[in-house]
């Protein structure tokens, strides 16, 4: 049964892209190209992929504040490396990894260990986190990254579209974005850990019952979360060829608003990569529609409220309505 | 079905907790004297705090109630800023046309009042009739009461208040700031309700689990409907403050809040799930938190450095608090 | 041995009060920006650290993580609270922290405001840059100047809040509705949050929604160098001009191949020190004069009010001159 909620609400979140991406096609011609497409694709491979990982922990019923923070401190580390020890690609790409983890283990272990509730402890790490990495850069950009690095920011793949003389193709952060996303589904799917996820997402005691470890896997999503976090900011950082420390305020919230309206739910359990995927691309649709479709500026965030609103809601609707023809009444939902 | 377990539990230990509470507050109180003798431990400072404190603990109490009926209100600050920007254009408006001063307040703060219960009424409406959840309802609706400031504002601010309404915010009753006088008032007021009404009680039952709440008679939608409501208004009365303070009204103001009331009232002992949370508590959070930040402002620490302090604490006192009850608290969020 | 003890007592006694006094007798200046931890303000953070060393002044360099007005009121009266000699302050919200200056006039403290002006009546003197409306209207022409005078062009500003990124902007559409007429402007500005990445995502989204656009201006540091980060990507830069306000070390790449075409602004850390040099003049009585050379920043500008002060003209940045600037 969960199964076919799960299929219903993914459903929900396509048809809501669907009709967005049709008001968008029929009014503005740059809308249903490839190009834009690339365009939206390469803005949001960092949100996409940070919702990869979020998607794990809020499956569990928890939640992370702290992302924006991490990929803030990752980029200013990654930066550094690449300027002042090695211009390698895959030396830095380690590097992000290892800061993004152990960030990651940080909230897993003080989560776990301590069971203090994940929004406080993530509130905490944010604010010491985001902290020192001011702190110790002072809000500095560091540019002038190694040539071979912003080189590899550029590569694309394949030809699809012509722009100038030359034929353009896929980002090269987008493979980050299909290998975490393939990860992830693995994971969930065929993986004792993420079943755990699931069970523990949907009930909490009766996991624990069962025989999962908990604490282990608690730690485990924090820390994979981390590891995500350490190639979006890698990926960011060939993006944008420059770091930034400031450049992720607020962006955690971002990140938990295209997760939930992906259909994950905050109380755990339901919630899937396909789901996800799919929130992204509607929250990047919109903001990329409001310049499009010529929204004058102090009406896009009054826009974009109700329409988020009407998605949501009218999501939550449908789900109550094919809930209440059911003939099974679950009684332990919460 | 935990949390009821774990309400009597704590029901136990809640001496306990604000005990806690106090001793730290005191206690940092005091290193702050210690670190900055001749600067901390003034009736200037005193009196600096007591102007400060009440805009951001009254936002605190209302995110605190909302908390505590299993949600959560994101769009409170926006609130807040929507009802001054409101607000404020009604001030400033009626100034200019000469009307007599008391009808110009009363005018004015029956629009912030105004504005801002309508705010709540949208988000009972979101959550209660549409039923999003709290988390994302008030994100969303957070978004639409910024767009609406800034369509109002195109960014500016919006000033020209009389000198009458500049005086809630900046003069002392017997060397007591207006603002503390107003902020003691709206902690009474919460304090009763939540804690000494069946409205409160029921808003408790429903943090702790709205589905049995629902089949014990309670009308979970009026109830959230009225919780909401009286946040936003909190939210309004913390808004007058900050106008009357800052002599204007802008989207920005009190933004930095949000967070921060959150961490406020979750350092107060305030369960995140819901269900459990003292007005006391809360309070005592706030005043850890404004001790501590203008302690270490005036011992001159970098604001980025109280920042991480400032999440440390959050982290260790809760810590604290956990190992100290010993229980094994349910995750949640 | 008493008598030793006596002796010694009474050394550090005078020692300790000669210090006291001596360390009173050196001045406390507070110098605050909008917000602390971004490159604009760390430059003129080293300014006015430098004029400190240079005068034997105390410099507290202090200011709110975000560009908070609420903050800044704060930290003002924490200051006032520990006792300075003089406060500096770039405010988020003029009218905002009205009421604070009051508190710290009525202390008995030296007002100034610097990069942004505070209100007019409040502050002792008011330190600028440069004049909002030449600078306005000379962002205007460097645009005309690299796209011509006809055509469509957007605007990309750092955050719709920014007072003083307003003034610049409604001064130049000002100026161009009279003196360039036939200049298009597509949309409102459009907001970039003080991100690069966000105003290259803007810019790539005005780029496609306005096939016709022939110039971008991009106000806040941050948000020319996203724009021409876009243009470059898509090899317009031959077809869409891109002028702004941005530093010249971040500027460079981009200025190098054309993507970005001039960049304007000033020395923030010339800023900083002129502001505390200004300071401690007027804590020793002394008022600025139109025309006077100020060691390390040149001749200024004293507006006929007597307390309005202008540090200079802009400076433009070209691929030529980029490299020689260090901030």
């Amino acid at each position: 049964m969960k199964l076919k909620a799960k299929q219903n609400r993914e459903f929900g979140i396509f048809i809501m892209l669907v009709i967005v991406s049709a008001i968008l096609a029929l009014n503005s011609s740059a809308f249903l190209t490839i190009e834009n497409f690339f365009d939206i694709l390469k803005s949001n491979v960092v949100l996409g992929m940070m919702s990869m990982g979020m998607l794990l922990v809020i499956l569990t019923g928890g939640i992370d504040v702290s992302v924006g923070s991490m990929i803030a401190a990752v980029t200013v580390i990654v930066g550094q490396f690449l300027i002042k020890v090695s211009g390698n690609i895959f030396y830095s790409m380690v590097v992000g990894c290892v800061a993004g983890t152990l960030m990651g283990l940080l909230n897993g272990i003080l989560i776990a260990k301590l069971r203090i509730s994940p929004i406080v402890v993530t509130l905490g790490t944010m604010n010491i986190i985001i902290g020192i990495t001011l702190y110790l850069t002072n809000g500095n950009w560091i540019t002038g990254l190694p040539q071979n690095f912003i080189n590899f920011g550029r590569i694309t793949i394949g030809s699809f579209y012509r722009q100038g003389e030359e034929m353009i193709g896929l980002p090269v952060q987008s493979l980050f974005l299909v290998f975490v996303a393939v990860l992830t589904w693995f994971l969930l799917k065929y993986t004792l850990a993420g079943r755990a996820v699931y069970a523990i997402g949907g009930n909490r005691v009766s996991a624990e019952r069962i025989g999962y470890n908990l604490e282990s896997i608690t730690i485990f999503i924090y820390g994979y979360e981390g590891l995500i976090v350490g190639l979006a900011g890698v990926a960011h950082t060939s993006i944008m060829r420059q770091v930034d420390p400031n450049a992720f305020n607020g962006f955690e919230m971002q990140v938990i608003a295209a997760v939930v309206l992906g259909g994950a739910s905050t109380l755990g359990g339901y919630g899937s990569v396909l789901g996800t995927l799919l929130g992204v691309a509607l929250f990047s649709i919109i903001n990329n529609g409001l310049i499009l479709l010529h929204i004058p500026t102090f009406w896009q965030k009054i826009v974009v409220g109700i329409v988020l609103i009407v998605s949501i809601g009218f999501d939550v609707m449908q789900k109550r309505y094919w809930e209440s023809h059911q003939v099974k009444v679950d009684i332990d939902e919460e | 079905m935990q949390n009821i377990e774990k309400s009597i539990y704590i029901s136990r230990f809640r001496k306990n907790k604000e005990a806690a509470l106090f001793l730290i507050m005191v206690g940092m109180f005091i290193l702050m004297s210690i670190l900055s003798p001749t600067t901390f431990l003034t009736w200037r400072n005193i009196q600096s705090m007591a102007y400060q404190l009440p805009e951001f603990g009254i936002l605190s109490i209302a995110m605190m109630m909302v908390i505590v009926s299993g949600g959560i209100n994101l769009s409170i600050t926006f609130t807040a800023a929507l009802s001054s920007i409101v607000g404020g254009l009604v001030l400033s408006k009626l100034a200019v046309s000469g009307a007599p001063t008391p009808i110009i307040l009363i005018a004015g703060i029956l629009t912030f009042l105004g504005v801002a219960a309508c705010c709540g009424l949208i988000n009972g409406f979101v959550v209660a009739e549409i039923g999003i959840t709290p988390m994302l309802a008030t994100l969303a609706t957070s978004t639409l009461f910024e767009g609406i400031c800034l369509n109002i504002t195109r960014g500016g601010a919006i000033s020209g208040f009389p000198d009458a309404f500049l005086w809630i915010g900046n003069s002392a009753v017997l060397g007591i700031p207006f603002p503390m006088i107003i902020f003691v008032l709206v902690i009474f007021a919460s304090y009763l309700i939540l804690e000494r009404t069946s409205f409160g009680l029921k808003t408790y039952m429903i943090g702790c689990n709205p589905r049995v709440t629902f089949y014990s008679g309670v009308n979970v939608k009026r109830v959230l409907f009225g919780i909401y409501i009286f946040s936003a208004v909190l939210g309004a009365l913390s808004g007058i403050i900050m106008a009357s303070r800052y002599n204007s009204a802008k989207d920005s103001y009190g933004s930095s809040y949000l967070l921060q009331s959150v961490a406020a009232s979750v350092l107060g002992g305030t369960d995140i799930v819901g269900g459990y949370g003292k007005i006391a508590g809360t309070v005592m959070a706030v005043m850890i938190i404004q001790i501590i930040s203008s302690g270490l402002n005036i011992f001159g620490v970098n604001r980025f450095v109280i920042n991480a302090i400032m999440g440390c604490i959050l982290i260790l006192v809760l810590a604290i608090n956990t190992l100290s009850n010993g229980e094994k608290i349910a995750a949640g969020k | 041995m008493k008598a030793r003890k006596k002796a010694l007592l009474v050394i550090l006694a005078f020692v300790s009060f000669a210090g006291m006094v001596f360390a009173q007798s050196k001045p406390t200046i507070v110098i605050m920006p909008k917000l602390i931890g971004i490159p604009y303000f760390n430059a003129s953070e080293v300014g006015a650290k430098k004029a400190g060393a240079d005068l034997g002044v105390n410099v507290i360099y202090a200011g709110p993580t975000t560009a908070d007005a609420a903050e800044q009121v704060k930290m003002l009266e924490d200051f006032i609270s520990k006792g300075v000699n003089a406060i500096c302050v770039a405010p988020n919200d003029p009218a905002a922290l009205s009421p604070v200056l009051k508190k710290a006039k009525a202390a008995g403290i030296l007002v100034l405001d610097w990069d942004t002006p505070a209100d007019k009546n409040l502050v002792d003197l008011s330190v600028h840059q440069i004049d909002d409306k030449v600078y306005g209207q000379h962002i205007w022409d460097l645009l005309v100047k690299e796209m011509g005078d006809t055509g469509d062009y957007a605007i990309i500003t750092g955050g719709l809040s920014a007072a003083n990124l307003n003034t610049w902007i409604d001064y130049g559409l000002a100026y161009a509705k009279t003196k360039y007429p036939k200049l298009r402007l597509v949309t409102d500005k459009v907001p970039s949050d003080e991100k690069q990445q966000m105003a290259y995502q803007k810019a790539l989204d005005i780029i496609k929604a306005y096939p016709n656009l022939k110039g971008i201006i991009g106000i806040s540091t941050p948000a020319p160098i996203g724009a021409a980060q876009a243009v470059q990507e898509k090899g317009l830069k031959n077809k869409i001009a891109v002028v702004g306000t941005a530093l010249p070390t971040d500027s460079r790449p981009y200025l190098e191949d054309g993507s970005l075409r001039v960049a304007t602004l000033w020395d923030p850390s010339k800023l900083g020190y002129l502001t505390i040099y200004l300071a401690n003049e007027m804590l020793k009585g002394k008022k600025p004069v139109d025309g006077q050379n100020v060691p390390n920043v040149g001749k200024i500008t004293v507006w006929p009010d007597g307390k309005t002060v202008i540090m200079g003209p802009p400076t433009d940045f070209t691929k030529e001159n980029a490299k020689d600037y260090p901030f």
